[in-house]
């Protein structure tokens, strides 16, 4: 089947690191401010912020600032190319043995009958 | 003779498909072997496959044209790795023919596909794996300490978020 999006290479990508699967996970548990996110990791905030916003471009969140305050919101309609992307591979393999099993019997069938 | 190797399943990327079907594992076996009979199954319906060739040796040519029912066409190729006649046959899009790497797919997945055949009496059981690449090894060495599959995590969100 012809191929996915680029978004899709961008969010594993954005899961594939530590740092920001422990954000997103916490972002599911309703949005923060990028300060409460920064807090649990042990890192410069600059090196934060990058993940951040490898987090942001990849779709996964977004953030809204209020004042001088930066809120993080896992966007969940992201994780769709994800589910996208396997399923579609389990439908094209579960059709194409399906065709398989149907064809190798009427095989069978019609070489019997020759 | 070298054993054969273990396969690391990741149910998060990989596909099993184990299956039987009344027919002995000769017709099994020509079928998925056989440019003629393999265009008729390939590509689910209505796709078509246009174009094919098959070149059952290691490093030789799977080439398929897949044909969608607006009549636009897509090229695949990659190339068999392993042939062992009716019991295992193994293919990649990873490798193009004479096993030089193929460029990066768009989407960053190549697959490989292994076939094996197992004689039940006149039935044949057949398992179908599909292996995908991992999206871990597309990224530097700073995720060295990757602890768990990021299907742990979509997981994780589909659950706490339903679909």
């Amino acid at each position: 089947m012809p191929n996915q999006s680029a978004s899709l290479d961008s969010l594993l990508k954005a899961l594939a690191d530590p740092t920001r699967r422990a954000v997103v996970e916490r972002l599911a548990l309703g949005p923060a401010a990028m300060s409460e996110l920064a807090r649990p990791f042990d890192m410069a905030l600059p090196s934060f912020l990058q993940h951040l916003k490898v987090l942001e471009a990849s779709g996964l969140v977004d953030s809204q600032k209020t004042g001088r305050v930066r809120t993080y919101r896992l966007k969940t309609e992201a994780l769709a190319p994800v589910e996208t992307w396997l399923s579609r591979q389990r439908r094209l393999w579960e059709t194409r043995l399906d065709q398989f099993d149907a064809y190798i019997v009427n095989l069978k069938g019609i070489q019997k009958d020759a | 003779m070298h054993e054969p190797f273990v396969l690391d399943i990741n149910p998060e990327l990989d596909l099993v498909l184990d299956r039987v079907v009344p027919v002995p594992l000769d017709y099994v076996w020509m079928a998925w072997t056989t440019a003629d009979h393999l265009k008729k199954f390939f590509v689910p319906r209505p796709w078509e496959i246009a174009d094919i060739e098959l070149d059952v040796r290691p490093g030789g040519i799977f080439r398929t044209t897949m044909r969608s029912p607006e009549g636009q066409e897509f090229p695949n190729a990659g190339c068999y790795l392993e042939v062992l006649p009716k019991r295992r046959l193994t293919w990649t899009s990873g490798l193009q023919a004479g096993f030089r790497p193929s460029p990066p797919d768009p989407a960053g997945f190549h697959f490989t596909a292994i076939l094996s055949l197992y004689p039940q009496g006149e039935s044949t059981r057949y398992q179908a794996i599909a292996l995908h690449t991992r999206p871990e090894d597309r990224v530097a060495h700073e995720d060295m300490g990757f602890e768990h599959g990021w299907g742990t995590v979509v997981d994780q969100m589909v659950e706490l978020y339903g679909k």
